[in-house]
């Protein structure tokens, strides 16, 4: 029996000792496609509020078009067909179609907290002067960022997963690693058990800072309570 | 432009304004002189609030022209942009800015829009909460505040953009009545400080003491305007006489 348990933990360690090192790949491709898909989003959800049809119609297809297609494909489409194009590595494609996927998704979030800030606070906004942008910046976002927040937190957590998606184009994140091991040595229910524990701990790990940041971002007067 | 010759700092002419197919304002016509206080009266849906709205271009017009002191109201978004920062509005439902504090909400468009210093905006704002008697709130957060309260406030921060003009949209309609004489208060010293101001108001002791003239909207029409105590105590017009029953019974 003790023999077995050593056993079974030198076969851990040793796959840890494996993936620990794909994990910062995992992690660097979901905070920069976060941040792409964050910049991305808040510009399709400002054409979708937008007055004008010729902002408001293309952002619409952009965003029904990306939510209606499988991620796994639009990885497949950016890396096969426009990375062959744009001379795309795994990296960049990985973190575009993830990236972009997300935009999808966190601009209807956007979308929906900006539209829930009363019309009287942009007026007021404006009737003192302020510039589009700066009715924007300080009056609008501040407020929404209590409705976007959590949801969008949320989205920052499925993307960290979607992630191992990309290990189809063979980047070598969390995922691949696990592949790759498996591959070598055929230990299976050991291997993407310990992917699935290192996913968990990084998913927890995040649970938390969306907790904290929701504190952070309650607006005083209103309805949560203080 | 925007010199101290122009006699009317408000030159609204044949303004038409329609949301869809409702004619809000079927050309309208008014001046203002600098100083003057004008209150409008009407009933609802009667357009004056669009009027007022059309003023600081918070609602583009179809038809006619407004200058404001010498500025045309135009497409020209800088003309805008100017109007905007000499012409303060209060609105009914006071839009302060929750997520600042009293002393903030008046701050952030001086900082912003006239680029003053963090310091010297500060002091001008804790002067300004001062003089409409909310002094020890600085630090306070709209939702702590009552609607008399919030609506001062409101009033101090459209203040501190040192506006030459103020519009004032129903400002006493969404408050309790005990809560209505604290901003007439705040209202009147600004009329007796020599401030131009229109003000949209059911208020009529508030009209009688302190606007030189009356205006009577009725169905996107100026119907009629004089002194305020003529038009509130022989008004010419059958639809002003009726209006006035109205209200004033």
């Amino acid at each position: 029996m003790v023999e077995f348990l050593t056993q079974q933990a030198q076969v851990f360690l040793d796959i840890f000792a494996y993936l620990i090192p794909a994990l910062p790949t995992t992690v660097a491709i979901t905070i920069t496609a976060y941040l792409l898909a964050v910049t991305l989003g808040l510009l399709v959800s400002l054409a979708r509020l937008s007055n004008r049809r010729l902002l408001r119609w293309p952002a619409k297809t952009y965003v029904d078009v990306l939510r209606g297609v499988p991620l796994l494909v639009q990885i497949f489409f950016i890396y096969f067909g426009l990375g062959k194009v744009l001379h795309l590595g795994r990296f960049s494609a990985g973190v575009l179609a993830v990236g972009i996927c997300y935009s999808a998704y966190l601009s209807e979030i956007f979308r929906s907290g900006i539209g829930a800030i009363e019309k009287g606070q942009h007026e007021a906004a404006l009737s003192l002067g302020m510039t589009r942008f700066q009715v924007l910046r300080q009056v609008i976002l501040p407020q929404a960022a209590r409705i976007i927040v959590p949801p969008a937190a949320n989205e920052f957590i499925a993307s960290l997963k979607d992630s191992s998606l990309v290990s189809i184009i063979g980047l070598r994140e969390l995922t691949r690693a696990g592949r790759e091991y498996y591959s070598q040595f055929f230990v299976d229910f050991q291997t993407w058990l310990a992917v699935g524990v290192l996913y968990l701990i990084l998913t927890l790990g995040l649970s938390r800072i969306v907790a904290w940041l929701e504190k952070k971002y309650r607006v005083h007067g209103y309805g949560v309570a203080r | 432009m925007g010199s101290a010759d122009v006699e009317n700092i408000i030159d609204a002419r044949d303004v038409v304004k329609s949301f869809g197919n409702v004619r809000a304002l079927r050309g309208v016509s008014l001046t203002v002189k600098r100083g003057e206080v004008v209150v409008i009266v009407g009933p609802s849906g009667s357009g004056k609030s669009t009027m007022l709205r059309c003023l600081n271009a918070l609602e583009r017009i179809d038809e006619g022209s407004v200058t404001i002191d010498g500025i045309p109201l135009d497409a020209d978004s800088r003309h805008i942009h100017r109007i905007r920062t000499e012409v303060g509005m209060v609105f009914q439902s006071f839009n302060l800015f929750p997520h600042l504090t009293a002393r903030k909400n008046i701050m952030l468009a001086p900082r912003l829009v006239r680029k003053k210093g963090e310091t010297e905006a500060r002091d001008e704002a804790d002067v300004l909460l001062k003089k409409v008697g909310l002094g020890d709130k600085t630090d306070v957060f709209p939702g702590q505040l009552s609607g008399g309260q919030k609506q001062r406030v409101a009033i101090a921060r459209a203040l501190a953009m040192q506006p030459k003009i103020m519009l004032f949209d129903e400002p006493t309609s969404a408050l309790d009545p005990e809560m209505i004489g604290e901003v007439l208060a705040v209202m009147k010293d600004l009329a007796r400080e020599g401030m131009t101001m229109v003000v949209v108001s059911h208020e009529m002791g508030f009209a009688r003491e302190v606007a030189d003239r009356m205006l009577f909207f009725d169905d996107g029409r100026l119907i009629e305007e004089g002194p305020t105590a003529q038009v509130l105590d022989h008004p010419r017009e059958t639809r002003t006489r009726e209006f006035f029953r109205k209200v004033l019974k």
